[in-house]
């Protein structure tokens, strides 16, 4: 067999593989919505009774084995595919329908069910498309269409009730989850507690204030070095980060990988980080920890939202410069550079007003500024000195907030 | 100063008679070119003055004690060396708007031009640093007059006017047509050359202000290589089970436990944060109430409630929560984002009611409708899909805000964090990371997934 029939013999197996794949995924996505938002029921269902018939302290999530409420949750899911339009069905706008786009008969609707057991529940039937139990009650999944046809009211169905049911029990675990009577008395009775917070925040002392600047000029710093040296990594990474730039296939490599590392790096909280790097540096360089941490996920940050924009650039551009026989770097600087300056500029002004915040946030747990002297006024008890310094945080960031968006508004 | 104004300017402006006579504070535009002009001097000398705290800062610095101190005693100046410091911070500011085109300038749309046309020689630049000081530093009397331009700038028949590139309406009008210079490479420029040392000086000083140390970077690298690894090797020993020792309530929680305790946390601020801003959000609408007085003394409250309250943030309003009903209650960091969702929330609804289309609106009221009846037929049907956008977007936020305000005592899988971070065991620290990124992803997707179905 010579090796470009091996090649085609392996194309289409992907393909064939692809297709099985999104009919997996195209069949499976209302069982498992209506699946997991059932068995959330049960759960929920669990420790909001058990809550009150125990009390606070034994709530608990599950009472019955865990198989138990897998299956019932299964079961459940199936009926209601079968008989009705379930909530994954109606999310994603498909409805059970035969061949004829007739609602179904019941008996069909019953011969559904059962299949489904013997097809379903083993997942090969969602292989293909219709999936088998759906053939064998001659029926398939369509796309809702509600032309000529009347829907029901909505207190007729039975995602309503369903949503309503689970917003219900919902509530009541949360309000479980949270409440606590210790607490709760002391929201009623205990308001004096924040009283000297309230009047820092009306009334700030000076010379707390002038002792908390120094803290302030810091926070500032912290979040001006992260941004300026995150936009001067991120900016040239952006170019390898875009879609439409990186087409050879070393490019589609390094695409893939600056994207994966980016998403990993963002979805890791500033605060995490900063907990590392206050390990990394030690304590004694505090403010140098925030700023790593800071520059970390603005790193991550600017790339994505650089390269999103210059994979929506005008190509025309590039085309008629490229025409012209410019060299590749010509190309950017006369074709792509333009295009992106004012953008580019606003992002940076909009991940500084970010990491204005955050880095008050990151020096809540010791990375320095002013966030760290916050802290320190809390948990000595130093009520109106910690209203001094959120006061001045709040002032602080209100300003820059205002004055990026001047900026970004004037850019745009 | 017969003829203060220049004949250049004179045929552009005819309807406006005895021109002579009007103040200038009594023209709205001319009000509006002065307080540029102020605006940009104080940008000016708040840059040089940058420049003079960064010098003192750097002389504290390598020659003084190498030590960060309070920004107000880094050198200890005698009374005459800050009274030196303001006026050659002046001197400064006024001599870089003498010469070519300051920051202040260029930021706020202004450009010094000779009215004759001729081009502006070095003596006539020195000449307005002199009269400068005879204009304005004695409570700027060259100001007084009702004229456009003052007196050190008319004397030598130099014009401040809003630049060519920022020009609207009558300041347009004013320079009419005129042939477009090339403009100057950036390096050829005041701003250019300045805005660069600045950036440089900003860079230097705050290397230092940040106390950045790159030896204890690479020096504790192996330190930092062993806490990620134990990071990486995430021990779920406490996942379902309880952990004995955390006995932050009677029996403790687990990782799940506390991760759908603090989900609920933000489902149930949401729910109640979007249930209270829905209603007050047609009240803060300026197109919905602001008529009469009662109106607007009704849209100006709900207002100012969203913007001073948004503007405290969520963490802060934990701090305060968590004074209130105790330190590592849920309740508090309940409350906090419930506060904080109904201002932000609030805010962006309005400003949704604010830009619908009006028409609707009349054809409701013009059928009979009462104010309930335009929002529900008339209002809520253009508003529906972005509330419930802005919703999603803003749980979502709340999910995330809810995973560290533990940090101020308000609850939530944080406590878990903070507590193993401080018992030192990175194993479990990896666990609970790795629980808090799983969740805070899925609820990124799944409430992208449901925004685009909502907004398509």
């Amino acid at each position: 067999m010579t090796a470009r029939g091996m090649w085609a013999r392996l194309h289409a197996l992907t393909n064939k593989l692809a297709g099985a794949g999104a009919a997996l995924r195209g069949g499976l996505a209302p069982v498992v919505l209506d699946f997991v938002m059932i068995g959330l029921t049960g759960l929920l269902l669990t420790y909001t009774w058990t809550w009150f018939a125990r009390g606070p302290e034994q709530a608990v999530y599950l009472v019955i084995p865990w198989w138990a409420l897998f299956l019932l949750s299964v079961e459940l899911a199936g009926a209601w595919e079968s008989f009705g339009v379930s909530l994954g069905q109606s999310l994603l706008r498909v409805r059970l329908l035969a061949e004829d786009r007739r609602p179904p008969a019941f008996t069909q609707r019953l011969c559904h069910f059962a299949a489904w057991h013997v097809s379903g529940l083993p997942l090969f039937g969602f292989l293909v498309k219709p999936a088998l139990h759906e053939r064998a009650a001659r029926l398939s999944l369509q796309p809702h269409i509600t032309l000529g046809s009347r829907p029901p009211a909505w207190y007729l169905r039975s995602v309503t009730w369903f949503c309503m049911m689970f917003a219900t029990i919902a509530t009541a675990a949360a309000l479980g989850a949270s409440f606590s009577w210790d607490s709760l008395s002391r929201l009623f009775s205990d308001a004096w507690r924040v009283a000297p917070i309230w009047r820092a925040l009306v009334s700030p002392s000076l010379t707390v204030v002038r002792d908390s600047l120094s803290d302030l000029v810091v926070t500032l710093f912290m979040a001006v070095m992260a941004t300026a040296f995150a936009a001067i990594i991120a900016i040239p990474l952006s170019f390898f980060a875009a879609r439409n730039l990186s087409r050879s296939p070393a490019g589609r490599f390094g695409y893939a990988v600056i994207r994966g590392a980016m998403s990993i790096l963002r979805s890791i909280e500033p605060i995490v980080w900063a907990i590392v790097f206050l390990v990394w540096v030690t304590s004694r360089y505090a403010s140098f920890a925030g700023t790593l941490a800071l520059w970390i996920t603005s790193i991550a940050d600017l790339t994505k939202l650089y390269a999103e924009r210059l994979e929506a650039i005008d190509e025309g551009v590039i085309e008629a410069i490229a025409a012209t026989g410019a060299t590749r770097l010509q190309v950017m600087r006369y074709a792509v550079v333009p295009q992106i300056v004012n953008p580019y500029i606003s992002f940076t002004l909009y991940r500084f007003d970010i990491n204005i915040r955050m880095a008050t946030v990151v020096g809540l747990i010791g990375a320095g500024g002013i966030g760290y002297r916050l802290i320190t006024a809390l948990t000595s008890q130093r009520y109106s000195e910690a209203g001094t310094v959120m006061l001045l945080i709040v002032v602080a960031v209100w300003a820059i907030d205002y004055l990026s968006a001047r900026f970004r508004q004037r850019l745009s | 100063m017969n003829t203060p104004r220049s004949t250049s300017e004179q045929p552009s402006s005819p309807d406006r008679e005895g021109a002579q006579t009007t103040h200038w504070l009594r023209d709205r535009r001319l009000r509006a070119r002065h307080r540029r002009r102020a605006l940009s001097f104080f940008l000016d000398w708040a840059i040089w003055g940058y420049v003079a705290y960064a010098v003192m800062f750097f002389l504290n610095y390598y020659w003084f004690t190498r030590m960060r101190i309070h920004w107000y005693d880094t050198l200890t100046l005698p009374a005459w060396g800050w009274a030196l410091t303001i006026a050659a911070t002046f001197e400064l500011a006024v001599l870089c708007r003498a010469f070519g085109r300051s920051i202040g300038l260029r930021s706020f749309g202004l450009e010094l031009v000779p009215a004759d046309g001729q081009p502006t020689g070095v003596l006539r630049r020195l000449a307005r640093i002199l009269l400068w000081h005879l204009s304005v530093l004695p409570l700027a009397v060259g100001f007084w007059g009702p004229c456009e331009a003052p007196w050190h700038d008319r004397v030598l028949g130099l014009t401040l006017r809003v630049s060519r590139k920022r020009a609207r309406g009558r300041d347009a009008a004013d320079i009419g047509p005129e042939a477009q210079r090339p403009a100057k490479r950036a390096f050829a420029t005041q701003w250019g050359v300045l805005g660069f040392l600045l950036g440089l000086l900003t860079l230097w000083l705050g290397w230092l202000v940040v106390q950045g140390n790159l030896s204890a970077l690479v020096r504790r690298a192996g330190k930092a290589g062993d806490l990620f690894g134990q990071i990486a090797r995430p021990d779920f020993r406490y996942f379902v089970q309880e952990d004995p020792t955390f006995a932050l309530r009677k029996g403790g929680f687990s990782i799940v436990d506390l991760m759908v305790s603090t989900l609920l946390m933000t489902l149930l601020s949401t729910v109640v944060g979007t249930v209270i801003a829905f209603p007050l959000s047609f009240l803060g609408a300026r197109n919905l109430t602001a008529k009469g007085p009662w109106g607007w003394l009704t849209y100006t409250v709900v207002r100012g409630f969203f913007n001073i309250f948004r503007a405290i943030e969520t963490l802060l309003w934990a701090t305060i929560f968590a004074v209130w009903v105790g330190w590592g209650s849920p309740l508090a960091g309940v409350l906090a984002l419930t506060i904080h969702t109904i201002a932000a929330l609030g805010k962006l609804f309005s400003e949704q009611v604010e830009s619908i289309d009006a028409g609707p609106v009349e054809a409701i009221r013009a059928a009979g409708g009462n104010a309930l009846q335009v929002i529900r037929y008339a209002v809520v049907p253009q508003v529906a899909p972005s509330f419930w956008a802005f919703t999603l977007y803003r749980w979502d936020i709340n999910v995330r805000m809810s995973t560290i305000i533990a940090l101020v005592g308000a609850g939530g899988i944080g406590n878990l964090l903070f507590y193993y971070k401080n018992e030192g065991l990175w194993s479990i620290v990896g666990a609970v990371v790795i629980s808090i990124v799983v969740v805070v992803w899925a609820m990124d997707y799944l409430s992208g997934w449901l925004r685009e179905r909502i907004v398509r």
